[in-house]
């Protein structure tokens, strides 16, 4: 929420950690000559972007913690903009993630229409260069990685659409890449004034392709 | 009312979670006419003034009154200033995105003279009149203290007032004198004539100040009754019972010094000559054993920090150390926080110790023997002997530290080429207590030592305060030889030739003629000196040029003794017939004790407590 979208992935990763340690509660250390916490993120969200569907694994002692004291202690111990909303059992992996769904609002510097928008989303071919983990780029579609769009609501300066794009570790494409080459189109619309609010993740169920929401 | 424009800017700049504010700690209070504000600044990027001790204490102890809000605000980094400016958004605090200009009180803190050009800038990213002159009743006293408040004439015609020694109790006082004269309908000039009376508080205003010809100060004296003669520092007598932080602030980002400090002691029994922290901070006063398990526990508890540091000026003098260690590893290893032991002196560093260290972490170690020759050591009363050196690391190599660094300055009082290549013999002489130690107890193949110099910077407060300053040019032709004199691929020589050195001494050691070139060179853009990337000599020439100022006069002379110092106003407890003694011996080579072997009667014990009279 708030601010706290401008934290990077690695920050909120030692946030959670230290959040744990205040708690008190019993966290399980990795072997090894440098434990750290078993705590896992799902998928990374990009800097600038805010979510009600983060999903972390965080390995407890068995037994020594319920679900709601586990809840109710890290939101007393995280910073006010960084809530739990939900515990459980670890019921997905992190590598059956395979999209997500993202809220933007765009925001024109004066009145804006959509007419812009559905020309963006027509096309079949928009070129950018992806870092690739070797540090090198390589040129990628970004349409191919589009799986959905929907213009959602509208006012006179605002328009919001919601997207549904290729998200984990087999094949990713961060939301502001989209949003960043959409805004391009037209000038009285600015990509660093546009809210990105991921919304939604998917799993792949089953091994098959079907679209399983990790949270209601 | 500048969020939203603010939040826009994020996104385009270096790192963003810098300027967000809302970490795990913070203090947010709801904002009415009846609070004093007061915004603490630090004139750094987050990540430096986030690491800084002075600062929490003050922001969680002004935070702990009801009447008062404290927030924290940081220099922007270019990039998010240019941002900013572009918006037309003035500087903001970090807690309230409020603009610093509608705070009661600006504090800034003097840690280094580098900062001084950011201290400027941030006033004219906040729309606040540079010169203490030109405010009215709209805007707010801008204040400084910290250690360079001590010397920071260059800065008395921008700053309201300076706070001279330890803050806990004198900012308080300052925020009752003001709560009472905001009800008032009284002028700024009597709110600051009312807290002059105050110890520990400094108004340049009051105090005229007349130049010779030669540029030499004739008379430095108050025009009104209020203000003392000289104005003394303040100290806290009792560490004890003083306000200690302990829900500090848990940043997001990785900072600077990302863990609990915990604060043995304040000053320091050495005396080293060329230490001005040596002097200022002066008399000791240790933390009780049990006081600092407690405060260390609490910090654990309330920060979940996985990092524990000691920090003082000379750790390993606190008398208690070993019952200390032992005592904090009992609460620290279970938790896998890990403590560590920074600026040990190599004279004390022993093997017991070493191996408590071990227990948690084993890093490299870090030694200071300043200079290189036993003579030059003698002259700033190092008292590091040569043995000393050899024989700790010989205990560190056994115990399996293969890597050492080793500080050094250059440009010290009595330097001859000999010192300078001193270094490099002792560097090497450490290389060979490895290859001496029989192979079967050697641990790891191989050893290297890392050497590092500066150049010396004269500073006020200290008996080199009437030295010259060795002029950049030739230090790095001493720089130079040594390099060339160290034939060892195991040793790695680093030294940063700067004319930073330079610059810094000419604002440790100036009057308020200065304060005009610092807002020139601010106009010109310059700001983070202590950072390379920005440090920018010829503008700053320029503007020493544009105000006729010649910056040598304040670096390259020998200031004789019955010279008005700019910096004469402060008193700091030790006395200036002291620091002339000291200068004596130092060029007869003779050694001052420390204050636990033997009081040497600097004067400091005139505040009644701490070792003095232990």
């Amino acid at each position: 929420m708030g601010m706290a979208k401008f934290i990077s992935h690695l920050d909120l990763l030692r946030c959670f950690e230290r959040a744990i340690l205040r708690s008190g509660l019993p966290v399980e250390y990795s072997q090894g000559f440098n434990p750290h916490q078993k705590m896992t993120f799902a998928l990374p969200l990009p800097v600038g972007v805010t979510s009600e569907c983060e999903a972390v694994d965080i390995f407890f002692e068995d037994g020594k913690a319920t679900d709601t004291e586990i809840c109710e202690k890290l939101n007393q111990n995280l910073p006010p903009d960084i809530r739990v909303i939900k515990t459980g059992d670890v019921c997905h992996k992190a590598a059956d993630i395979v999209r997500a769904e993202y809220i933007i609002v765009l925001k024109g510097n004066g009145e804006i229409d959509e007419q812009w928008i559905k020309d963006f989303f027509a096309n079949d071919e928009i070129v950018v260069m992806k870092k690739t983990k070797k540090k090198t780029e390589k040129p990628i579609n970004i349409m191919e990685y589009i799986r959905a769009w929907e213009i959602v609501g509208k006012s006179m300066t605002t328009i919001t659409i919601k997207l549904v794009l290729d998200a984990g570790g087999e094949r990713n494409i961060k939301p502001d890449v989209v949003i960043g080459e959409l805004c391009k189109e037209n000038p009285y619309v600015s990509a660093d004034d546009a809210d990105i609010h991921r919304c939604k993740v998917f799993c792949k169920a089953d091994g098959d392709l079907g679209r399983i929401e990790v949270f209601e | 009312m500048y969020k939203t424009k603010f939040e826009a800017c994020l996104k385009r700049v270096q790192k963003p979670a810098r300027y967000i504010g809302n970490e795990f700690n913070s203090v947010h209070k709801e904002w009415d006419d009846k609070m004093m504000t007061f915004a603490f600044c630090f004139p750094d990027v987050y990540e430096v003034g986030m690491s800084h001790l002075g600062m929490k204490i003050l922001y969680h102890m002004l935070n702990e009154r009801e009447d008062t809000i404290c927030e924290r605000v940081f220099a922007p980094w270019d990039d998010m200033e240019k941002e900013m400016e572009k918006e037309g958004i003035p500087l903001l605090s970090l807690e309230s995105y409020k603009p610093v200009k509608e705070f009661d009180m600006v504090g800034f803190t003097l840690q280094y003279e580098m900062s001084y050009s950011n201290i400027v800038n941030m006033l004219r990213l906040s729309g606040i009149p540079y010169r203490t002159k030109d405010r009215t009743k709209e805007d707010p006293f801008v204040c400084c203290g910290g250690p360079c408040a001590y010397h920071a004439e260059p800065l008395a015609d921008i700053m309201d007032f300076f706070i001279l020694g330890e803050g806990e109790e004198v900012n308080n006082e300052i925020m009752d004198a003001y709560k009472v004269w905001r009800d008032s309908d009284q002028t700024r000039e009597q709110f600051l004539e009312r807290i002059a009376e105050i110890q520990g508080v400094y108004v340049p205003s009051f105090y005229d100040v007349e130049f010779n010809d030669d540029n030499t100060i004739k008379s430095f004296k108050p025009n009104r009754s209020c203000a003392p003669e000289k104005v003394k520092k303040r100290i806290i007598k009792d560490l004890d019972n003083t306000f200690i932080p302990e829900k500090l602030i848990v940043p997001f980002c990785d900072i600077v010094h990302d863990r609990i400090m915990l604060e043995l002691f304040r000053g320091c029994i050495r005396g080293c000559r060329f230490c001005q922290a040596g002097y200022i901070y002066r008399p000791v006063r240790e933390r009780s054993v049990e006081k600092l398990v407690g405060v260390a526990e609490n910090c654990i508890k309330a920060t979940g920090y996985e990092e524990m540091s000691l920090s003082s000026l000379s750790t390993s003098d606190y008398t208690k150390l070993f019952p200390l260690i032992d005592n904090l590893l009992d609460i620290t290893v279970d938790k896998r926080i890990n403590l560590s032991l920074p600026s040990l002196r190599v004279d004390n560093f022993s093997m017991e110790l070493m191996e408590k260290v071990q227990k948690v972490k084993k890093s490299g170690l870090t030694f200071a023997p300043e200079a290189g020759t036993q003579r030059l050591r003698d002259v700033i009363n190092k008292n590091v002997l040569e043995e000393d050196l050899l024989r700790t690391s010989n205990i560190a190599f056994k115990g399996g530290y293969n890597r050492i660094k080793l500080y050094f300055m250059l440009g010290l009082p009595t330097e001859t080429d000999e010192d300078v290549l001193g270094i490099g013999e002792l560097a090497q002489k450490v290389i060979e207590s490895f290859y001496e130690i029989p192979i079967e107890e050697r641990k790891g193949r191989s050893v290297s030592v890392t050497v590092s110099t500066s150049f010396f910077v004269p500073k006020p407060f200290t008996p080199f305060q009437w030295e010259p300053q060795n002029r950049i040019s030739d230090m790095e032709k001493k720089a130079a030889m040594l390099k060339d004199s160290i034939k060892s691929r195991k040793i790695v020589y680093n030294w940063h030739e700067s004319d930073v050195s330079f610059l810094e001494e000419v604002f440790a050691k100036g009057d308020r003629r200065l304060g005009e070139v610092l807002i020139t060179a601010v106009e010109m853009g310059c700001k983070f000196d202590g950072w390379s990337d920005f440090f920018d000599y010829d503008k700053w020439m320029k503007a020493f040029e544009e105000n006729g100022i010649d910056p040598e006069f304040y670096a390259y002379r020998t200031i004789p003794y019955d010279e008005i110092l700019p910096w004469d106003y402060a008193d700091i407890g030790v006395s200036k017939k002291f620091l002339m003694e000291e200068r004596e011996r130092a060029y007869k080579g003779e050694t001052t004790p420390s204050c636990r072997d033997n009081c040497s009667a600097c004067g400091a014990a005139q505040f009644g407590r701490g070792v003095c009279f232990e």
